[in-house]
C-alpha cells in the first residue's frame, strides 16, 4: 500500500482527491480473499475516465463476485506522473492503493485512437515492459477491449489478450478460467492459450500476418491449433436481464459527465455509413421502461446525483420514449432530479422532448446534420432532410431558443464544393427562419454555430474502402466554407485539427507494423494525444519517418473491395458483402432504410439466431 | 415554504483532507440527498439544496470541528438525523452533531490548530527555532489581496501558541491563529513561515483544525 507515500506529496498537484480513492461507493475487498485481482485502466485522465459507462458497468459486474476484485486505475496528469516518477511510485490502483503490477490482470478500455501512446505509458509507470514479449510469466496477463479494439491490430505488440464485443459475460468467463488455472499452477501462457478458445477472445500472438509487394496483407493465418481462423464477437443479448450497475463511485472532484447514466438501448437502427458505432454495436436491443425505471431510481438513490442521463447512441430511438419519459419525470421531478436526454436525432425532436430538455437548462440546442446537401446526407445514409432540420429549429426557436449549434463532417466521400457551400446556406436559411418567425424573442439575434469535423474512415463501415482528404483539400474546403457564409456576426465556424484526424485514420485502419510507429512516438514523448495541448504532431511524423510507416499508405489510398483488411479475422456479424453493397449505394447516393422499418440483412440477425425486431 | 436551520459540526479526517472546499459543497449536498432527511431546496428554475459552511477549511488540512449549515421543512429527531447523514457519508467524513445554530458566520474570530512536523531537522531543534521565532519582533508575509496585489504583513502579533512539546520522533505545536471574515490566517501560512524562517524543510506536516472560537475567544456553535 502506497498511502503514506502518496499523501506525502498528493498537496503538490492539481485535483489531488483523484489519486487517493475512497470515493463513495467504491468496492474494497481483503486481498487475501480473492482469487483474482483485476486492475481496470482506462487510458486517460480520471475526469475522462470515471465519465465513462463501459468502465462502470464492468467494475461492478466484477466486483460482484466474491473472488475477484476489480479496481480502477487511471492515467495520472503530468504533475503527477512526474512526482510518482521521482519518488518511484509505481502505478496503482485507487481502492487498494497497491502497485498493478502485482495484479493478476491488468485490463485497459480502449475508447479512441488517441489514448494508444497512453496506455504504453501506464504499462511504463506501472514497472512493466510494455511489449507482451518482453513480460515474463510472473507478470500480469494485459487485456483490452472496447470500441477500438475492433481493429486491434496496432496493438498487437503490446497487449497479450484482446476482447471483441461486449464484456459482461466474457470477462468473468475469463476470470473464471484464470481463477481454475492458478489453482492448478498453470503458467500464464498456457492460460493465454487456453483463453483463445473462449468466444470473443483474440490473442494476437497466435496469428502470423504475411504481407504482399504493394505492402497490403497476403494472409493472417493462425500458429496454433488453439486459434480459430475467425474470432467472433460478444454480445449481450437481452439488455432486460443483463445486470447494470445499482451504484456508481461517485467522485469528489468534478468530472466531464458527472451524473447517474442510464443505458436505455444498445446498437443504433439507423446505419449512417461513416458511424463506425452503427455498426459494430449491432444489433439494436433496447431496455423496456420498468427496467429503465427501476435503474434510474436505484442510482439516484445510491449515488444522491442530482442529473441523470438516459444514455445511447440515439435515446430518442427508444420505441416508447414518451412513455419512458412520463413514467420517469414522475419520479425525477418529486426528487429534484434532472433528466437529461444526449443524442437526439432531428426528425425524432418535437415539442414535447423540448419541454423536457428546457426544463433542464436553457443552454443552445445541437443537431447533426453531418453534411450540407441533401444528395450528400444521402451518400451517407444519414436520413435526415431539410424540412426536418427546419421544422426542428422553428420548434426550437418558438420554444425560445436562440442558439443552434449544427455538427458537419467535412471530406466526406463524393464531397464536391456544392456540398460546402449548402453547409454556409443551410445556415442562413435558418437565420432567415427565425428572423421571419413571429413568434421569436424579441429584441434577440440568432447565433449558429457550425462546427466541423474531419471525416474518418473507420473500419467495420461502407467506408472503410475510401481514404481520407488530404490536408490541402481539407484547408480548401474550410476556407471555402468560411468565404461561402454571408452572415458572418450571426455564425461562427469551428474545426477539429486535420492533424489529429490524420492519425485518427491511419491507427483506424492500421496493421500490426504500427506498433513500432506507436513505440517510437511514445518514447520520444507523446502522451494524451487527445489533449490538444500536449499533442505532438511533429513526435508523431518523426516517429512515422523513423519507422518507415507511411502515412498516406494507410490514411489516404483508396481500398480495393477485395483488399485483405487488416481486422478482416475478426467478425463483428456484419458481413463484408453488405459493407461492399452499402458502399455501392452511397456513390449513387442511394439511402437504406433503418432497421426498424426494413430489414437490410446486414448479416447480425444471422448471427445472432433471429430476427432483430421480432419479425423476419 | 417552512424552512428551520440545522448545524452540522463534523471530522474531515484521513483520505478526506484531499476534499477541495468546491469539492465538499458537492459532496455534502449529495449525503444529504442520499440521507433522505427532509431537506430544503433553494426556490428556483433550478432547485438545489441550500449549503453554508461558516468556515471554510484548506485543502489538505484535517479537521476534527468543521460546521455546515442547511435547512429542512420539518423537524426531526437531531440524533436520528445525525445518523441518517452518517450512513450516507463517505469515507473520512462523519457528522458529530446535529443543532440549531447559535452564532452566525461573522462572530468567528479564531480557530486552533494541532500541528505535527515531520523529518527536516531533529524535534528539539525545531521547538528551539520556534522559540527564536517567537522571540522576533515582526514575522512579515507575503499575502494576496484582491485589490492591492500582494502586500507585505506582519502576523507576529497574532501567532499564539498554546503548547509546543515532543512527541515520539516528531514536534507537535498547537496553535491558535485569527479565522474568519476580518483577518484569516491559516494553518499553512504558519506552516511555511516557521519553514523559512528556520530553514528546516519538514518531509511532511500534518494540520488539524481543533476548535472554532469567536471572538471573545468562546467555542463557536
Amino acid at each position: 500500500m502506497l498511502k503514506e507515500q502518496l499523501e506525502s506529496i498528493l498537496l503538490k498537484v492539481k485535483n489531488p482527491s483523484r489519486y487517493i480513492g475512497g470515493e463513495l461507493n467504491s468496492v474494497i475487498k481483503d486481498k487475501d480473499k480473492v482469487d483474482v485481482r483485476f486492475a481496470f485502466c482506462f487510458p486517460d485522465s480520471y475526469d475522462v475516465g470515471m465519465s465513462h459507462l463501459g468502465m462502470k458497468i464492468l467494475y461492478s459486474i466484477k466486483n460482484r463476485r466474491e473472488n475477484f476484485w476489480c479496481e480502477r486505475v487511471f492515467a495520472p496528469w503530468e504533475d503527477m506522473e512526474a512526482l510518482m516518477r521521482e519518488n518511484n511510485i509505481p502505478l496503482y490502483a485507487l481502492e487498494s492503493l497497491d502497485p498493478i503490477k502485482d495484479f493478476d490482470f491488468i485490463g485497459f478500455t480502449v475508447q479512441y485512437e488517441l489514448c494508444y501512446t497512453n496506455i504504453l505509458n501506464m504499462l511504463d509507470l506501472a514497472g512493466l515492459p510494455v511489449r507482451s514479449e518482453d513480460r515474463t510469466d510472473d507478470m500480469p496477463v494485459i487485456v483490452a477491449g472496447g470500441p477500438c479494439i475492433c481493429n486491434p491490430e496496432p496493438l498487437a505488440d503490446f497487449i497479450d489478450i484482446f476482447i471483441l464485443g461486449e464484456g459482461e459475460e466474457v470477462n468473468i468467463e475469463l476470470m473464471d478460467l484464470y481463477a481454475g488455472m492458478k489453482k492448478n499452477g498453470c503458467s500464464k501462457k498456457d492460460f493465454i492459450l487456453a483463453a483463445a478458445g473462449i468466444e470473443g477472445i483474440y490473442v494476437p500472438s497466435l496469428y502470423d500476418v504475411s504481407y504482399n509487394d504493394d505492402g497490403t496483407i497476403r494472409s493472417v493465418i493462425p500458429n496454433d491449433p488453439h486459434a480459430s481462423p475467425v474470432i467472433k464477437k460478444r454480445i449481450i443479448k437481452d439488455l432486460n436481464e443483463i445486470y447494470y450497475p445499482e451504484s456508481f463511485v461517485v467522485p469528489y472532484c468534478e468530472i466531464v459527465h458527472d451524473r447517474a447514466v442510464v443505458e436505455v438501448l444498445r446498437g443504433c437502427i439507423r446505419g449512417c455509413r461513416f458511424c463506425q458505432a452503427g455498426f459494430i454495436y449491432r444489433p439494436f436491443r433496447e431496455k423496456n421502461k420498468d427496467t429503465i425505471y427501476k435503474q434510474t431510481c436505484s442510482l439516484c438513490e445510491s449515488t444522491g446525483y442530482e442529473e441523470v442521463s438516459l444514455s445511447s447512441l440515439s435515446t430518442s430511438d427508444l420505441s416508447d420514449i414518451e412513455g419512458t419519459l412520463s413514467l420517469l419525470s414522475e419520479y425525477t421531478d418529486n426528487e429534484k432530479i434532472n433528466l437529461s436526454l444526449p443524442s437526439m436525432r432531428i426528425d425524432r425532436f418535437s415539442d414535447e422532448l423540448m419541454q423536457r430538455l428546457k426544463a433542464i437548462r436553457k443552454s443552445g440546442l445541437t443537431f447533426a446534420p453531418e453534411a450540407g446537401t441533401q444528395r450528400l446526407r444521402d451518400v451517407i445514409n444519414k436520413n435526415i432532410t431539410e424540412d426536418e432540420i427546419m421544422r426542428a429549429c422553428k420548434i426550437a426557436f418558438k420554444g425560445g431558443y436562440t442558439a443552434v449549434k449544427l455538427y458537419f463532417m467535412l471530406g466526406l466521400p463524393t464531397e464536391t464544393d456544392d456540398d460546402i457551400k449548402g453547409i454556409a446556406e443551410l445556415a442562413e436559411k435558418i437565420i432567415d427562419l427565425y428572423y421571419n418567425d413571429p413568434d421569436r424573442s424579441k429584441g434577440r439575434h440568432v447565433q449558429i454555430s457550425i462546427s466541423c469535423a474531419t471525416f474518418v474512415p473507420k473500419p467495420f463501415t461502407p467506408f472503410e474502402f475510401e481514404p481520407q482528404a488530404s490536408f490541402e483539400e481539407i484547408n480548401r474546403r474550410q476556407k471555402l466554407l468560411l468565404e461561402s457564409i454571408r452572415s458572418k456576426k450571426r455564425v461562427n465556424v469551428s474545426w477539429h485539427n486535420y492533424k489529429v484526424s490524420i492519425l485518427e485514420a491511419v491507427l483506424a485502419k492500421g496493421d500490426r507494423r504500427l506498433g513500432k510507429t506507436i513505440y517510437e512516438a511514445w518514447r520520444s514523448g507523446c502522451k494524451f494525444d487527445s489533449w490538444s495541448e500536449y499533442y505532438r504532431y511533429d513526435l508523431w511524423m518523426k516517429a512515422f519517418e523513423k519507422t518507415g510507416a507511411d502515412i498516406d499508405f494507410y490514411a489516404h489510398r483508396k481500398r480495393s473491395y477485395d483488399e485483405i483488411m487488416p481486422w478482416q479475422h475478426l467478425d463483428y456479424f456484419v458481413s463484408k458483402e453488405f459493407l461492399i453493397s452499402e458502399h455501392k449505394k452511397s456513390l449513387a447516393a442511394e439511402v437504406t432504410p433503418n432497421c426498424r422499418e426494413k430489414c437490410s440483412v446486414c448479416g447480425v440477425s444471422k448471427a445472432v439466431g433471429g430476427a432483430c425486431f421480432g419479425k423476419d | 415554504m417552512e424552512k428551520t436551520d440545522v448545524r452540522a459540526v463534523f471530522e474531515k479526517k484521513g483520505r478526506a483532507v484531499f476534499i477541495s472546499h468546491l469539492d465538499l459543497f458537492r459532496t455534502m449536498q449529495r449525503a444529504l440527498k442520499r440521507s433522505k432527511l427532509p431537506v430544503w431546496y433553494s426556490q428556483g428554475f433550478n432547485p438545489h439544496i441550500y449549503l453554508n459552511f461558516p468556515l471554510a477549511l484548506s485543502l489538505g488540512v484535517a479537521s476534527s470541528t468543521e460546521f455546515m449549515d442547511f435547512s429542512v421543512t420539518e423537524s426531526f429527531d437531531l440524533n436520528k438525523g445525525r445518523d441518517m447523514l452518517n450512513s450516507a457519508m463517505p469515507e473520512g467524513l462523519s457528522v458529530l452533531k446535529l443543532s440549531e445554530p447559535v452564532y452566525k458566520n461573522q462572530d468567528i474570530g479564531f480557530a486552533e490548530y494541532k500541528m505535527c512536523f515531520y523529518g527536516g531537522a531533529a524535534p528539539e531543534y525545531m521547538l528551539e527555532k520556534l522559540n527564536m521565532m517567537m522571540e522576533l519582533e515582526t514575522v512579515e508575509i507575503d499575502k494576496r489581496s484582491k485589490s492591492k496585489g500582494t502586500i507585505k504583513i506582519d502576523i507576529r502579533p497574532y501567532l499564539d501558541i498554546l503548547n509546543a512539546g515532543i512527541k515520539d520522533d516528531h514536534a507537535e505545536i498547537n496553535i491558535r491563529l485569527p479565522a474568519g471574515g476580518t483577518l484569516n490566517i491559516n494553518s499553512n501560512v504558519f506552516a511555511d513561515t516557521f519553514s523559512d524562517i528556520s530553514g528546516i524543510t519538514f518531509d511532511n506536516v500534518y494540520a488539524e483544525r481543533t476548535k472554532i472560537l469567536i471572538k471573545n475567544g468562546e467555542i463557536f456553535m
